[in-house]
Formats: C-alpha cells, sequence, structure tokens
C-alpha cells in the first residue's frame, strides 16, 4: 500500500510541475464546490461513519480519539 | 541640489505610498468577517446485530446533534475557531447493559449509589429483579437508555504574509456519560509552485478516558462477590439452557473491572494537493494513526459458544431468543469484548475535482484502510454538485463502503473461551454498504438577507440514507446556517 502511494504521490508530483496554472486563470477552481477540504455541514456525517466503520481518518474527520468510536 | 532633494523625497514618499496602498490592496485577510455556522443534525439506526447484547438484538439509536461554530479573524492574518457541539442520543445499545429496566449496576446507580431523599421509584427498584423482564429485541427504559454527548474544540490559525505558508494549534475537549476525551493537536501547510502545490503535515493527541460501564448482570456479580442470593440477583431466578432453575451461571473469567481505563490516540497526517489544470485539482492524504488503552467497549457483551448458556425471564422464550419473537428473556454474558490494547491505522485518501462547467462539478473521493486488527477497507463516493440557478446549488452523492472482518470478530456464540481475544460488535465484521445522498445550498454572497447585525450567507440541508448488506441501516438529516458579521 505504501509503494502504491508513494508511486501515486511521485506521478502526481511529476505530472503536476508540467502545469503552472496562475492565479488570475484560477477561477474555475476557487469555486467553492471545486475546495479540496471538508465541508463543515458534512462534519457529523463523517462522525457518524467514524462511529459505525471499523475506518476513520484520511478524509479531515475523526481519527480515532474524542470519542468510544471505532 | 537642495530642489533635487526635495524632488527625491517627494517622489520618494509618493512611491512609498503608492506601495503601501498596492500592498494593502493586495493583502487579503484570511477571513474577512467573523462567521458563525449553526450545524444540527438527526441521525436514526436500526439493525439486528447489537455489540451490547452479544451480536444479536435491536442496534436502534437516534441522535440529535446541535453545534455552533464562531470563527473570528483576529488580525488579517490570524483567525480563533471555537466549535461548541452537544449531542443528545436515545439508544438500545447503552439502555440494555442493563436490560432489565430496573436501575442496577449498569448504570452506575446501584443500591449502594442511590442515597437521595426522594420518594421515586428508583429507590426500590434494585430489589424488583425479581420481576425482571428483559430481551435483546426491545430497547429497556432503563436510566441510561438516554444521554449526552458535548465537545468544545478551540483553533488558532496564522497564515504568513504571503499566504505560502501557516500554522496551527488546537485543543478539544468532549465529555459523554462513559468516556472523557482532552485533545491537542497542530499542523503546519506550505504552498509553492504558485500556489499551484501545497504540502502538509499535522499532529493530533488525543488523551481519552473510559468510565467504565459494564452489563449489570457482571457489574453486579463482581459487586457481591459472585453470591447469587444478594444485591443484583436476589430473588432472580436464574436459568439453565433447558428451562430449569440454576444457580451455576459464573462470568467465565469472574469478572473483574479494568484497570487501565485510558485509551489514547495518536494521528500524524500528511497531505500534498496539486493543481492539475484550469479545471482540475487532487489532493492526497496519508494517516498514520496508533492507539493504546483499552480499545475495547465494556459495556458489549460477548457469548461463548463451549460454555452453557444462562438466562433470566421467560423459560418458554428460550427457544426462540434469537429471533423477536423472544420479547421476554434475556443470556446473563460470558465476558466483555477483549481486543488489544494497541491498534495500528494506515488510512490513504485522495480527492479529485473536476469543474466540467459552470453548472457542474465532479468530487471524487477514494480511500484504502488496513490496520493491525486484519481489517482492509475501501470507500469510494461522488458528489455532483449542479448549479440550478445563481443562488442555488443541488448534491446529489453516492458512496460505497466495503471492509473485511476484524481477525477477533466473531458473531453471537461462536467465540470460544480459548480464545485470548474476541467482540461480537458488527461494526467489525464484514460487509459492504451503500449511500445514497441530496442535498441543497442556497447561498446569497451579498448577505441580502440579515439576523441582528449578521448577513445571511447561505444554508445547507442534505439527506443521506445509509444501507449495509445485512440488516444494518440508518439515515441521517443535516442542516447548516453560516452568517456573516456585517
Amino acid at each position: 500500500m505504501i509503494k502504491k502511494a508513494t508511486l501515486l504521490v511521485m506521478a502526481t508530483l511529476l505530472f503536476g510541475s508540467c502545469v503552472v496554472v496562475k492565479e488570475y486563470e484560477k477561477i474555475n477552481l476557487n469555486d467553492p464546490d471545486m475546495a479540496l477540504s471538508l465541508k463543515k455541514c458534512d462534519g457529523n456525517l463523517i462522525t457518524a461513519h467514524a462511529y459505525r466503520e471499523a475506518t476513520v481518518g484520511a478524509n479531515g474527520g475523526k481519527t480515532g480519539g474524542g470519542c468510544g468510536c471505532n | 541640489m537642495k530642489k533635487a532633494l526635495n524632488i527625491f523625497f517627494c517622489v520618494s514618499c509618493v512611491f512609498a505610498s503608492a506601495q503601501t496602498d498596492e500592498d494593502q490592496a493586495y493583502k487579503k485577510r484570511v477571513l474577512e468577517t467573523t462567521e458563525v455556522d449553526f450545524l444540527s443534525s438527526y441521525y436514526a439506526q436500526k439493525g439486528d446485530n447489537a455489540a451490547v447484547t452479544g451480536g444479536i438484538g435491536t442496534e436502534e439509536l437516534t441522535d440529535a446533534t446541535a453545534a455552533i461554530i464562531i470563527s473570528i479573524p483576529l488580525n488579517d492574518d490570524d483567525v480563533l475557531t471555537v466549535n461548541t457541539s452537544i449531542s443528545a442520543y436515545t439508544s438500545a445499545s447503552s439502555s440494555n447493559g442493563n436490560p432489565f429496566d430496573i436501575t442496577g449496576a449498569s448504570t452506575g446507580r446501584g443500591e449502594e449509589d442511590d442515597d437521595d431523599d426522594d420518594d421515586d421509584d428508583d429507590d426500590d427498584d434494585y430489589n424488583r429483579t425479581g420481576n425482571a423482564v428483559g430481551t435483546p429485541w426491545n430497547a429497556s427504559t432503563g436510566a441510561s437508555k438516554k444521554d449526552t454527548w458535548f465537545s468544545v474544540g478551540v483553533d488558532y490559525a496564522h497564515s504568513s504574509e504571503d499566504r505560502d505558508f501557516s500554522w496551527n494549534a488546537s485543543a478539544s475537549f468532549a465529555t459523554e456519560y462513559d468516556y472523557t476525551s482532552v485533545g491537542f493537536g497542530g499542523g503546519i501547510l506550505k504552498q509553492f509552485n504558485q500556489k499551484n502545490t501545497s504540502i502538509g503535515a499535522s499532529i493530533h493527541l488525543y488523551l481519552d478516558k473510559w468510565n467504565p460501564i459494564y452489563p449489570t448482570e457482571l457489574k453486579s456479580y463482581e459487586e457481591v462477590n459472585g453470591n447469587l442470593t444478594q444485591g443484583f440477583f436476589n430473588g432472580v431466578t436464574l436459568l439453565d439452557q433447558s428451562g430449569n432453575t440454576s444457580t451455576a451461571w459464573r462470568p467465565f473469567y469472574g469478572f473483574k473491572p479494568i484497570e487501565n481505563t485510558a485509551r489514547n490516540s495518536y494521528a500524524a497526517t500528511f497531505s500534498f494537493s496539486q493543481i492539475l489544470s484550469k479545471n482540475a485539482q487532487l489532493s492526497v492524504f496519508v494517516d498514520l494513526l496508533q492507539q493504546k488503552g483499552w480499545l475495547g467497549n465494556p459495556l458489549q457483551r460477548v457469548y461463548f459458544g463451549d460454555v452453557r448458556n444462562y438466562y433470566i425471564g421467560n423459560a418458554a422464550s428460550i427457544p426462540v431468543y434469537t429471533s423477536k419473537q423472544n420479547t421476554d428473556v434475556f443470556q446473563l454474558a460470558d465476558d466483555i469484548e477483549r481486543l488489544p490494547n494497541t491498534r495500528f491505522k494506515t488510512p490513504f485518501g485522495m480527492r479529485l475535482h473536476y469543474y466540467l462547467n459552470e453548472n457542474i462539478v465532479f468530487r471524487s473521493y477514494y480511500r484504502h484502510y488496513s490496520d493491525d486488527w486484519g481489517i482492509q477497507s475501501h470507500t469510494a463516493q461522488l458528489e455532483i454538485p449542479i448549479k440550478v440557478a445563481n443562488s442555488l446549488t443541488l448534491y446529489p452523492s453516492f458512496r460505497y463502503y466495503t471492509q473485511t472482518a476484524a481477525t477477533y470478530f466473531r458473531p453471537y456464540e461462536q467465540a470460544l473461551s480459548s480464545d485470548k481475544y474476541y467482540t461480537s460488535d458488527y461494526d467489525l465484521s464484514s460487509y459492504s454498504a451503500t449511500q445514497l445522498g441530496f442535498g441543497l445550498n442556497y447561498t446569497d454572497i451579498f448577505t441580502k438577507a440579515h439576523i441582528a447585525s449578521f448577513g445571511l450567507k447561505s444554508i445547507d440541508l442534505k439527506f443521506y440514507q445509509y444501507k449495509r448488506n445485512t440488516t444494518f441501516s440508518s439515515y441521517i438529516l443535516t442542516a447548516g446556517i453560516t452568517l456573516v458579521s456585517d
């Protein structure tokens, strides 16, 4: 898994290094729905998943602490 | 010469002034004004595999949560965020710690604690176990049926002048009837490549503590030193598998309260994001999560398949114990769940967002997860925001989730007394689940509507229906309102 992740990050870096989008070209990227962060209104949904699923993390939500969840 | 110096001085002043004005004009505040988010949700679930009753029984639970998040710009570069949340829930799981509808040990308010002077029925409940009736298929009406979870978190964030670097520090506190948590964290984020690339790292530490609540029969057994004619067991008829009266029931290990009630979590998160084109960007997250301490839930029963079963209630219902026809007999626990005191988790996730046109955006997410308890999972989600008007966006979404079982998971009556670790918590079983969601967002960038000195910026409403390939299903309705100060 770690090998795959490393390869993916390296591929992304290589791919990304070919493209530089200027600030004035980011109008579409600045759309609120393009934000890569977790939306505040989805916080309780993420928490519900953390309680009911064995999986947590890598989503901007809980990472296993702060509750008696899995 | 003097004239030249004067001209130079004037030009310098004008230039300096212009520079200052220009800098100020281009230095955008991290947060323009104070923002207040009111968030609420209502969650309900049902299922037939309750962990508190050993893997069978009702999983009914409802939860109503309200939260207020206040973000305050302290200056151009610093933002303080305070997040307060309260959650009230009713749960068959917590109530069936004591399924006999009496005030017993599982509530932490047994006979020895009930020294109040009121004349309510609680004072007599402990002696009414002779009429004890319980079933895993109904939530008891005991005091632990309802409870409240409260949390508060504070986050301080600072951004550099050029906005290419930021750091934050946070602290949190949360408490509920059997659990307390104190958390600390911090992180850094660096942007470069003309803000096309960013790399972040953060750490979080949670110092949690159980206030253990045990299945009432186990806690009572320990309180009366195994004398089944005293305390909770006084006047109660215990039955064996054949329905005959018996006093042979014993928790397999005699039962002792857990000694180390700490449960600490250490999380390190690494993130990378990259703009791929004018319409696409991607982020990757890797978490390294280590947990130590009591990682099971002390309220969750386990029944061994290789020891005799004992019950309280109606002997005639024992043959139908595992069906919903059973309304009046309850099986006494062999033990609580036992799990290793360490767990290492490695989730890896990525988001890819693509701006198709001014009306449609694709938001995709994938996560792979594995841990040293033998669980592996995959999560895939697609949300497609569709702008149907200037201020209105719809949010249809689909999510698929699948996981393998923990090495220590055993269904009802399938754990063995020779096992070292065991749990009948179906949240740790093998299953897959789908989630359908639909939401809408109203945004008014001009904040024309006002509440006191705050303008209404946005309203979010979302509904998600979640279903496993088992009997478990749930839904959640969320609502959010964002206000900004004038």
